[in-house]
């Protein structure tokens, strides 16, 4: 809390001396070329000056300010808990990490995880965004250099908040190019602390996510950067930071596809310039190149829909960039002839191309998954805008709007960037992450439009803007020759004008407002992430009515009796959610995981899981598991447990094996989903059923309630006498919430009465021939 | 005996497949339901539709579930695999109505199956409140309980690309006939103000809308008391979406003014008339906005009073 507040307050501070050396920067005047350098840095080469030290000073501080804040408010979970990996991605990206730094990269590469899908297996080298590991690897493997001996788990659990201290000083740098260096400042302190991006990048969350977005941000400061001075080297470094963020998250796409949009709209515009040529065309080829060096990606850039579009501006660029050479060679007549001929056959070879895609279904093809995608994900009410972005959800279209009123070059790759993170997020919330960063800039180009204008008293403004002009006129002489001094001294005498107006009673109450404003942002900011973001889901807490705490460590509990109890290659057959949490924490087989890539696999499981007891033991018999593993809720009142989820399964299976599992089999005639005695005979029946509530009907939890009473779903369970032929009760943890069963071997024959001693032989062919049988069938099942 | 029979189905189907050839889904009254569905020689399975479509009865479900019927007997009847095997047919309430009372039934639409050999089972009947009554769900019912697959093709919607090919050509249009004053393309003021309206709806939530379709507002049956913000933080409806949106254009709004007051070139009055506007959109507007996020997100413990306070000491220690 107290470094909120110290860096909220710095940055009014800084924003207000910003914001007198700036002003002159926002006018449309710098668009023209090098001069958009930002302000802070006109100050600081002009840097006789005793404020221009002073500024740096305060910048720095501030910018070191705001990554404390963002790290310190990211370590609520493991101030709260423990050091420990959160969730269920994370645990698979902590094991692929863990394997990295003891068996070196290259294993790491070709590494056959046999230890998942099991009998399948999976590639795991081929198959992840390497980019999170190695950087976690590396990390460690320097710090052991350097003899800081800490083990890979802390490395892994601290990596997001460092990554987001980057994130926010390469959020300061994008915001200065596009604006001036107090909206900088104001929007890296935005950035740190913002809860649309903590939410995936709290301390143990240690996910693509938190180390993609310093990729995303810093991949846009080199464009921007690049575009403005059209130098090769900037292109380079944009290169390379593209190919970080390739290797670290699949949502590289977003950076493939804006760019070109970027370079489309300049064209459109009539924004041309060599400059926007040689960043694109380096950026395209190098980029392309290096992107396909990471295996997951390997040639799918010249191969799949979202990348054409890169491809298609590429072309065009050079087509335009042709045209205008060809501009300068010919005469008019001769051009414009040529100019129609050419776009008549463009317009034909596009015309018949979509012809002949329509004609054979690719164009369907390539489309349908996009109409799918969308109405299969969360769409996003404007609570959770609200809730992740706070005041920056109504005050960045303020900063849209004066980016799209002063436009220049990299203006318009911010407008871009807002619109279409903006519909992304409205179509999914996950994706709410990548607008969150954008939005952080816009509105900080808005509040810093308004504390310059308002802050600090009359007479010190008198100073700045003589300073401001004489500091452009120096510009503009040295830029452009031509520009006519008038403008300035029209400027000035604006500015004079503006001076008078406006007392100051006037401008501390907008100050004051805006303050407010802020300070209401850091404490919801503080709020939701101590709330909402900062619990590992591997470790629950449950308050009592006098606030003291229980920690409920099941899940833990559970995993850790696995690894010391079992065999070291027994298979645990589970729903695929806690597939990750068994390889990670129990380091025991699994059949299906959160990399759900083999959907008939968790249909088998799904299958198993929804039927019948002596069904269900063929299906596990032929698939070698040796235990089984649910979450179960009742007891504790845990909403996220198997039953809950039972009907996903139910569908699941459905879909695969439509002859022996029906959804409707599970549902009353009424169509309700009940566990009590009215429900379904085949649910009360099933596998998970009878697992989830063996031995429940004989606990009574509290008084008031029958025994076997479900707390989750508030019911009397309906099938209280559960007993089990093939399966045996190993393990159950302190509050129910993890059940393991094991499953038992294949019966002994059974001991031969004395009447049929004559006949043995024949008996024990049939017995034989039974058991090959029922074997056989499974296989064909399978 | 058996020749009679032979010849009484042979009879029957022929009939049924021309009525079929007439119409994919065949409109029976009681005689000939008695006839081609009761009585027993038969060896097609039978998909009937009981429902009352006459606009009378005011059944709006019926029309909707009577489309999806036709579109799964025309899949069916236009479908290279389509044999006399299943028949389509629908009973309307005021054509039938002894049928109706023959079968006990007091509710409409309801779907039978009516199985070529044997009496319907419990299962015959399709569940409609479960699995609603989608022409796909209808299929997979279908294929359950005859063994006949039918692939539902849905007569492609042109409705979309028309209205979009409309409004390209009233722009193209528009566009042709200002052709020599194409300055509103170039005008920013355009271009940031349908950016704007662009983002203003994708951040309060029309998107949640168009996907999920809830209710304008909430109209509660008994008291008649009409809410227009939902309860719960998942969900929300179409009014409180645009109260939001309103809400949020203001704040921007205000912003905009504010910083258009201190730079405009206008007389000091109207820059402060401005100013002021700009402080009370922010400030009100926002206050609202927090206060139906707080209305809606239960336990969230900041408000705008609260703070309020804090601004009043602070301006007066000033």
């Amino acid at each position: 809390m107290a470094e909120h507040h110290a860096a909220s307050d710095g940055k009014h501070k800084a924003s207000a001396n910003a914001g007198g050396s700036v002003h002159g920067n926002s006018r449309p005047g710098a668009a023209g070329g090098g001069g958009g350098g930002g302000g802070g840095k006109g100050g600081l080469s002009g840097g006789l000056t005793q404020p221009a030290g002073w500024q740096s000073l305060l910048s720095f501080s501030i910018l070191f300010l705001a990554c404390l804040a963002g790290f310190s408010s990211r370590l609520f979970a493991v101030i709260r808990f423990e050091s420990i990996i959160h969730e269920f991605d994370p645990w698979f990206n902590y094991r692929s990490t863990h394997h990295l730094t003891t068996n070196g990269f290259f294993e790491f590469l070709n590494w056959f995880d046999e230890r998942a899908w099991y009998p399948l297996g999976r590639i795991v080298g081929g198959t992840v965004y390497p980019g999170l590991m190695v950087t976690a690897g590396l990390i460690h493997y320097v710090l052991n250099l350097l003899h800081i001996t800490v083990h890979i788990r802390d490395v892994c659990v601290f990596l997001a908040p460092v990554f987001s201290g980057l994130t926010a000083i390469s959020t300061f740098l994008l915001t200065r190019e596009l604006w001036n260096q107090g909206a900088g400042l104001l929007a890296a302190c935005f950035i740190a602390i913002v809860p649309g991006y903590i939410s995936r990048s709290v301390a143990g969350s240690f996910d693509n996510e938190g180390i993609a977005i310093f990729a995303l941000q810093f991949t846009y400061y080199l464009w921007v950067k690049s575009v403005k001075t059209g130098s090769v080297f900037w292109t380079i470094g944009c290169c390379l930071s593209y190919f970080y963020m390739v290797s670290a998250w699949g949502g590289y796409v977003f950076i493939i596809n804006l760019i070109p949009l970027h370079v489309f709209v300049l064209l459109l515009m009539q924004r041309y310039s060599r400059r926007v040529y040689i960043a694109y065309s380096t950026f395209y080829i190098v980029g392309l190149i290096l992107s396909m060096q990471i295996p997951f990606v390997g040639f799918q850039p010249i191969r799949t829909s979202e990348h054409m579009a890169a491809a298609g501006v590429f072309a065009l660029l050079q087509a335009y960039a042709f045209l205008q050479y060809l501009k300068d060679r010919l005469t008019r007549q001769e051009f414009q002839t040529l100019f129609f001929l050419g776009v008549s056959l463009a317009a034909g070879v596009v015309f018949l191309t979509v012809i002949y895609l329509t004609y054979t279904g690719i164009y369907a093809k390539i489309h349908i998954p996009i109409i799918a995608s969308v109405s299969e994900h969360q769409p996003t009410t404007w609570v959770s805008f609200f809730f992740d972005l706070h005041i920056l959800v109504c005050t960045f279209p303020a900063g849209l709007w004066f980016c799209i009123k002063n436009i220049n070059d990299e203006r318009v790759f911010v407008a871009l960037y807002a619109i279409s993170a903006v519909y992304f997020a409205g179509v999914m919330v996950r994706l709410m992450l990548t607008l969150t960063p954008v939005v952080c800039m816009l509105s900080a180009v808005a509040f810093s439009s308004v504390f310059e204008h308002y802050m600090g008293d009359d007479t010190k403004r008198e100073k700045p803007p003589a300073e401001d002009s004489s500091d452009e006129d120096d510009k503009r002489n040295s830029g452009n020759l031509y520009d006519k001094a008038g403008k300035v001294r029209k400027h000035v005498s604006e500015q004079e004008k503006a001076e008078e107006g406006l007392g100051p009673n006037v401008k501390s109450i907008v100050t004051m407002l805006m303050l407010m404003l802020l300070m209401m942002f850091a404490v919801h900011c503080t709020w939701v992430t101590s709330n909402a973001y900062s619990s590992p889901s591997v470790v629950l807490a449950s308050y009592n009515h006098d606030g003291t705490r229980n920690i409920l460590d099941d899940f833990r509990e559970a995993y850790y009796w696995l690894r010391q109890n079992t065999d070291e290659h027994a298979r645990v057959m589970s729903w695929w959610d806690y597939g990750y949490q068994i390889a990670g924490m129990a380091n025991r087989t699994t059949l299906v995981d959160n990399n759900t890539w083999n959907n008939s696999h968790i249909a088998l499981v799904g299958k198993a899981m929804s039927s019948n007891e002596s069904a269900a033991y063929q299906i596990m018999r032929s698939l070698d598991v040796d235990y089984v593993l649910i979450i179960f809720g009742g007891v504790i009142g845990y909403s996220g447990d198997d039953i809950n989820k039972f009907l996903w399964m139910v569908r699941i299976a459905e879909g695969e094996h439509p002859k022996d599992i029906r959804e409707s089999d599970y549902f009353t005639p009424q169509g309700e989903f009940r566990v009590d005695k009215a429900g379904s005979p085949t649910l009360l029946n099933c596998l998970m059923y009878k697992m989830s509530y063996y031995r429940f009907g004989e606990m009574q939890l509290d008084f008031r309630t029958p025994p076997g009473f479900d707390r989750t779903r508030n019911a009397e369970i309906g099938n209280k006498d559960i007993k089990f032929k093939h399966l045996e009760e190993a393990f159950t943890s302190e509050h129910w919430l993890v059940r393991i069963y094991k499953v038992k071997n294949l019966d002994n024959r059974e001991p031969l009465d004395h009447k049929l001693r004559s006949v043995v032989p024949k008996q024990k062919y049939t017995s034989k021939k039974v058991a090959g049988h029922i074997l056989f069938c499974c296989f064909n099942q399978k | 005996y058996l020749n009679t029979s032979y010849i009484k189905i042979a009879e029957k189907v022929t009939q049924m497949m021309e009525w079929a050839s007439k119409r994919s889904v065949i409109r029976m009254n009681g005689d000939k339901f008695r006839r081609f569905v009761k009585a027993p020689p038969r060896n097609y399975s039978m998909v009937i539709m009981f429902t009352a479509l006459q606009p009378q009865r005011q059944c709006g479900v019926c029309r909707q579930a009577d489309e999806e019927f036709q579109v799964l007997a025309n899949s069916w009847r236009y479908s290279s695999a389509f044999t006399n095997k299943v028949f389509f047919a629908s009973v309307d309430f005021d054509e039938g109505s002894d049928v109706f009372q023959m079968l006990n039934m007091n509710s409409a639409p309801t779907f039978l199956h009516f199985p070529s050999k044997g009496k319907p089972r419990r299962s015959d009947t399709y569940e409609l409140q479960v699995r609603g009554f989608a022409a796909e769900q209808l299929a997979r019912w279908v294929a359950d309980r005859t063994d006949v697959q039918i692939r539902v093709i849905r007569p492609p919607n042109y409705a979309g690309p028309l209205l979009l090919g409309f409004l390209l050509a009233v722009i193209g249009g528009l566009a042709y006939l200002r052709r020599h004053n194409l300055e509103f393309l170039f005008n920013k003021n355009v271009w940031a103000f349908s950016a704007l309206c662009f983002v203003l709806i994708m951040t309060s939530g029309q998107m949640w809308n168009h996907i999920r379709g809830p209710p304008y507002a909430h109209k509660n049956p008994s008291t008649g008391q009409v809410s227009y913000i939902h309860g719960s933080s998942q969900a929300q409806f179409v009014a409180e979406t645009h109260i939001v949106l309103l809400f949020n254009a203001a704040v921007t709004m205000g912003m905009v003014l504010l910083c258009e007051a201190a730079t405009s070139d206008m007389d000091i009055g109207k820059r402060k008339i401005m100013c002021v506007a700009g402080i009370g959109l922010v400030m009100l507007f926002f206050s609202w906005l927090l206060s139906i996020f707080r209305a809606k997100y239960h336990g969230y413990p900041y408000r705008w009073r609260q703070t309020n306070l804090y601004l009043f000491i602070l301006f007066y220690l000033l």
